[in-house]
Protein backbone atom coordinates (compact mmCIF):
# COMPACT_ATOMS: atom_id res chain seq x y z
CA UNK A 1 0.00 0.00 0.00
CA UNK A 2 1.49 3.60 -0.90
CA UNK A 3 0.56 7.28 0.47
CA UNK A 4 1.83 10.72 -0.35
CA UNK A 5 1.69 13.78 1.30
CA UNK A 6 3.02 17.66 -0.49
CA UNK A 7 3.96 20.81 1.90
CA UNK A 8 4.03 24.07 -0.04
CA UNK A 9 6.85 25.70 1.94
CA UNK A 10 5.77 28.98 1.14
CA UNK A 11 2.38 28.72 2.18
CA UNK A 12 3.00 26.78 5.38
CA UNK A 13 4.92 30.15 6.72
CA UNK A 14 2.02 32.49 6.51
CA UNK A 15 -0.64 29.62 7.42
CA UNK A 16 1.33 27.35 10.28
CA UNK A 17 3.13 28.74 13.56
CA UNK A 18 4.93 25.43 14.37
CA UNK A 19 6.65 27.80 16.70
CA UNK A 20 3.65 28.36 18.67
CA UNK A 21 3.82 26.98 22.47
CA UNK A 22 2.54 23.48 22.99
CA UNK A 23 2.31 23.11 18.66
CA UNK A 24 5.11 20.59 18.30
CA UNK A 25 4.43 18.71 21.10
CA UNK A 26 1.24 17.79 19.77
CA UNK A 27 2.27 16.33 16.59
CA UNK A 28 6.07 15.24 17.47
CA UNK A 29 7.51 13.08 19.59
CA UNK A 30 10.26 13.85 21.91
CA UNK A 31 12.78 12.31 19.80
CA UNK A 32 11.09 13.87 16.78
CA UNK A 33 11.48 17.22 18.97
CA UNK A 34 15.43 16.60 19.20
CA UNK A 35 15.61 15.97 16.07
CA UNK A 36 14.20 18.39 14.80
CA UNK A 37 16.18 21.07 17.14
CA UNK A 38 19.56 20.13 16.57
CA UNK A 39 19.00 19.19 13.14
CA UNK A 40 20.22 22.64 11.51
CA UNK A 41 17.19 23.18 9.74
CA UNK A 42 13.97 22.52 12.12
CA UNK A 43 11.48 24.20 10.12
CA UNK A 44 12.20 22.24 7.04
CA UNK A 45 13.22 18.49 8.74
CA UNK A 46 9.60 19.48 10.92
CA UNK A 47 7.89 19.46 7.88
CA UNK A 48 9.52 16.67 6.72
CA UNK A 49 8.73 14.35 9.47
CA UNK A 50 4.94 16.21 9.10
CA UNK A 51 4.86 14.56 5.81
CA UNK A 52 6.33 11.60 6.23
CA UNK A 53 3.46 11.13 9.27
CA UNK A 54 0.71 12.24 6.70
CA UNK A 55 1.97 9.78 3.75
CA UNK A 56 2.33 7.08 6.34
CA UNK A 57 -1.19 7.78 7.73
CA UNK A 58 -2.77 7.24 3.90
CA UNK A 59 -0.70 4.24 3.21
CA UNK A 60 -1.69 2.58 6.96
CA UNK A 61 -5.13 3.97 6.45
CA UNK A 62 -5.78 2.40 2.85
CA UNK A 63 -3.89 -0.75 4.21
CA UNK A 64 -6.57 -1.46 6.69
CA UNK A 65 -9.38 0.29 5.86
CA UNK A 66 -9.02 2.61 9.12
CA UNK A 67 -12.20 5.54 9.47
CA UNK A 68 -10.09 8.74 9.78
CA UNK A 69 -8.08 9.25 12.84
CA UNK A 70 -6.21 12.87 13.87
CA UNK A 71 -3.32 11.19 15.58
CA UNK A 72 -0.01 12.31 13.61
CA UNK A 73 1.96 11.63 17.30
CA UNK A 74 1.30 7.94 16.88
CA UNK A 75 3.40 7.83 13.87
CA UNK A 76 6.96 7.86 14.75
CA UNK A 77 9.61 9.05 12.41
CA UNK A 78 13.31 7.97 12.52
CA UNK A 79 15.93 10.21 10.33
CA UNK A 80 16.60 7.05 8.33
CA UNK A 81 12.79 7.58 7.03
CA UNK A 82 11.07 4.90 8.66
CA UNK A 83 8.02 5.33 9.94
CA UNK A 84 6.07 3.23 12.38
CA UNK A 85 3.27 2.83 13.70
CA UNK A 86 1.42 0.30 16.70
CA UNK A 87 3.49 -2.91 15.18
CA UNK A 88 4.09 -1.84 11.66
CA UNK A 89 6.71 -0.15 9.79
CA UNK A 90 6.53 1.73 6.48
CA UNK A 91 9.29 2.98 4.11
CA UNK A 92 9.39 6.52 3.23
CA UNK A 93 11.13 8.47 0.23
CA UNK A 94 11.38 12.47 1.15
CA UNK A 95 12.04 15.18 -1.61
CA UNK A 96 13.08 18.34 -0.01
CA UNK A 97 13.31 21.60 -2.45
CA UNK A 98 13.43 25.40 -1.79
CA UNK A 99 9.65 25.21 -2.50
CA UNK A 100 8.16 21.83 -1.38
CA UNK A 101 9.26 18.85 0.70
CA UNK A 102 7.00 15.42 -0.53
CA UNK A 103 7.05 12.06 1.26
CA UNK A 104 6.15 9.05 -0.29
CA UNK A 105 5.35 6.22 1.94
CA UNK A 106 4.79 2.55 1.29
CA UNK A 107 4.66 -0.90 2.97
CA UNK A 108 7.66 -2.19 1.17
CA UNK A 109 9.62 -1.55 -1.83
CA UNK A 110 6.70 -1.51 -4.84
CA UNK A 111 7.64 -0.08 -8.06
CA UNK A 112 5.81 3.23 -8.10
CA UNK A 113 5.39 6.31 -10.25
CA UNK A 114 5.34 9.90 -9.14
CA UNK A 115 5.21 12.93 -10.20
CA UNK A 116 5.16 16.37 -8.51
CA UNK A 117 3.03 19.38 -10.28
CA UNK A 118 2.75 23.39 -10.05
CA UNK A 119 -0.45 25.69 -10.75
CA UNK A 120 -0.20 24.78 -14.50
CA UNK A 121 -1.10 20.82 -14.39
CA UNK A 122 -3.30 18.84 -12.45
CA UNK A 123 -1.81 15.57 -10.16
CA UNK A 124 -5.32 14.13 -10.44
CA UNK A 125 -5.68 14.23 -14.77
CA UNK A 126 -2.13 13.30 -14.82
CA UNK A 127 -2.70 10.43 -12.68
CA UNK A 128 -5.21 9.51 -15.04
CA UNK A 129 -3.35 9.68 -18.13
CA UNK A 130 -0.41 7.47 -16.38
CA UNK A 131 -3.08 4.69 -15.54
CA UNK A 132 -4.28 4.79 -19.23
CA UNK A 133 -1.10 4.95 -20.67
CA UNK A 134 0.07 1.83 -18.29
CA UNK A 135 -2.85 -0.34 -18.63
CA UNK A 136 -3.38 0.57 -21.86
CA UNK A 137 -7.27 1.63 -21.47
CA UNK A 138 -9.12 4.54 -22.88
CA UNK A 139 -8.71 7.36 -20.27
CA UNK A 140 -12.38 8.29 -20.69
CA UNK A 141 -13.05 4.74 -19.00
CA UNK A 142 -11.39 5.76 -15.48
CA UNK A 143 -13.04 7.17 -12.91
CA UNK A 144 -12.44 8.49 -9.01
CA UNK A 145 -14.13 7.94 -6.26
CA UNK A 146 -13.89 7.83 -2.41
CA UNK A 147 -15.24 5.40 -0.07
CA UNK A 148 -16.45 6.16 3.29
CA UNK A 149 -13.42 6.55 5.08
CA UNK A 150 -12.02 8.81 2.33
CA UNK A 151 -9.94 6.54 0.53
CA UNK A 152 -9.85 6.65 -3.25
CA UNK A 153 -11.29 4.23 -5.29
CA UNK A 154 -10.26 3.51 -9.39
CA UNK A 155 -12.91 2.57 -11.50
CA UNK A 156 -12.61 1.26 -14.88
CA UNK A 157 -15.47 0.66 -17.32
CA UNK A 158 -18.14 0.76 -13.97
CA UNK A 159 -15.90 -2.08 -12.13
CA UNK A 160 -13.78 -1.09 -8.77
CA UNK A 161 -9.91 -2.04 -9.52
CA UNK A 162 -7.29 -2.37 -6.75
CA UNK A 163 -4.40 -0.28 -7.51
CA UNK A 164 -2.53 1.46 -4.68
CA UNK A 165 -2.56 5.08 -5.29
CA UNK A 166 -2.30 8.76 -3.36
CA UNK A 167 -3.05 12.25 -4.18
CA UNK A 168 -1.93 15.52 -2.69
CA UNK A 169 -1.98 19.08 -2.88
CA UNK A 170 -1.10 22.10 -0.76
CA UNK A 171 -0.87 25.39 -2.14
CA UNK A 172 0.34 25.61 -5.67
CA UNK A 173 1.83 22.07 -5.53
CA UNK A 174 0.54 18.81 -6.36
CA UNK A 175 1.25 15.10 -6.85
CA UNK A 176 0.02 11.17 -7.03
CA UNK A 177 1.58 8.20 -6.46
CA UNK A 178 0.53 5.15 -7.77
CA UNK A 179 1.98 1.43 -7.62
CA UNK A 180 1.12 0.08 -11.32
CA UNK B 1 -22.36 26.46 29.20
CA UNK B 2 -25.56 25.23 26.97
CA UNK B 3 -24.74 23.71 23.77
CA UNK B 4 -25.68 26.90 21.60
CA UNK B 5 -22.89 28.75 23.13
CA UNK B 6 -20.62 26.23 23.26
CA UNK B 7 -21.24 25.47 19.35
CA UNK B 8 -20.66 29.49 18.85
CA UNK B 9 -17.41 29.55 21.01
CA UNK B 10 -16.20 26.56 18.35
CA UNK B 11 -17.21 28.35 15.23
CA UNK B 12 -15.35 31.81 16.29
CA UNK B 13 -12.20 29.41 16.91
CA UNK B 14 -12.13 27.39 13.69
CA UNK B 15 -13.56 30.28 11.12
CA UNK B 16 -9.76 31.62 10.81
CA UNK B 17 -8.58 28.38 9.67
CA UNK B 18 -11.56 27.60 6.83
CA UNK B 19 -10.70 27.53 3.58
CA UNK B 20 -14.28 26.71 2.24
CA UNK B 21 -16.06 30.05 4.23
CA UNK B 22 -19.30 28.69 2.10
CA UNK B 23 -19.15 25.89 4.59
CA UNK B 24 -19.14 28.33 7.29
CA UNK B 25 -22.58 29.56 6.51
CA UNK B 26 -24.38 26.30 7.05
CA UNK B 27 -22.59 24.73 9.64
CA UNK B 28 -23.94 22.06 12.03
CA UNK B 29 -22.63 19.37 13.89
CA UNK B 30 -22.27 17.39 11.27
CA UNK B 31 -19.71 19.41 9.40
CA UNK B 32 -16.39 17.63 8.95
CA UNK B 33 -12.98 20.09 9.75
CA UNK B 34 -11.64 18.67 6.65
CA UNK B 35 -13.86 17.50 4.26
CA UNK B 36 -16.63 20.72 4.68
CA UNK B 37 -14.38 23.45 5.39
CA UNK B 38 -11.11 22.69 4.10
CA UNK B 39 -9.00 23.18 7.13
CA UNK B 40 -5.41 22.33 6.24
CA UNK B 41 -4.44 19.03 8.47
CA UNK B 42 -1.52 21.08 10.00
CA UNK B 43 -3.36 23.52 11.35
CA UNK B 44 -5.81 20.81 13.10
CA UNK B 45 -3.65 21.33 15.86
CA UNK B 46 -4.69 24.82 16.14
CA UNK B 47 -8.02 24.69 16.21
CA UNK B 48 -6.81 21.80 19.31
CA UNK B 49 -4.62 24.36 21.23
CA UNK B 50 -7.19 27.13 20.73
CA UNK B 51 -10.10 24.97 22.36
CA UNK B 52 -7.34 24.26 24.88
CA UNK B 53 -7.46 27.96 25.56
CA UNK B 54 -10.86 29.24 24.93
CA UNK B 55 -11.90 26.36 27.30
CA UNK B 56 -9.31 26.25 29.98
CA UNK B 57 -9.21 22.25 29.34
CA UNK B 58 -6.47 19.83 28.47
CA UNK B 59 -6.81 17.54 25.16
CA UNK B 60 -5.19 14.93 25.47
CA UNK B 61 -3.95 12.46 22.65
CA UNK B 62 -6.88 10.11 22.50
CA UNK B 63 -9.24 12.92 22.64
CA UNK B 64 -7.28 14.86 19.88
CA UNK B 65 -7.57 11.54 17.75
CA UNK B 66 -11.82 12.17 17.35
CA UNK B 67 -11.42 15.74 16.42
CA UNK B 68 -12.09 15.91 13.08
CA UNK B 69 -16.30 17.14 12.96
CA UNK B 70 -17.65 19.67 14.80
CA UNK B 71 -19.91 16.96 16.31
CA UNK B 72 -16.90 15.33 17.89
CA UNK B 73 -15.34 18.40 19.10
CA UNK B 74 -18.29 19.06 20.95
CA UNK B 75 -18.06 15.84 22.76
CA UNK B 76 -14.43 16.32 23.34
CA UNK B 77 -14.78 19.63 24.67
CA UNK B 78 -18.21 18.76 27.01
CA UNK B 79 -16.25 15.37 28.63
CA UNK B 80 -13.30 17.84 29.80
CA UNK B 81 -15.22 20.36 31.42
CA UNK B 82 -17.38 17.79 33.13
CA UNK B 83 -14.45 16.71 34.60
CA UNK B 84 -12.74 19.62 35.43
Amino acid sequence: MIGNDIVDLQLAKTQSNWQRRGWLQKICTKQEQQYIFTSGKAEVQLWQFWSMKEAAYKAHQRRFNLSRRYNPKNFQCTPKGEVYVDDYSYKTFTEIQNEYVYSIAMTSNEDYHSSVYDKTMNACSKLKETISEKLNIDSSLIHFTKNSNGIPLVHIDQKVIQLPLSLTHHGTYSAFVVSI
Amino acid sequence: MTKEELLSKLKTIITPYVQNEEGLTTLTEDTDFIKDLEINSANLVDVVLDVEDEFDIEIDNESMEKMLTVKASIAVIEDKLASK
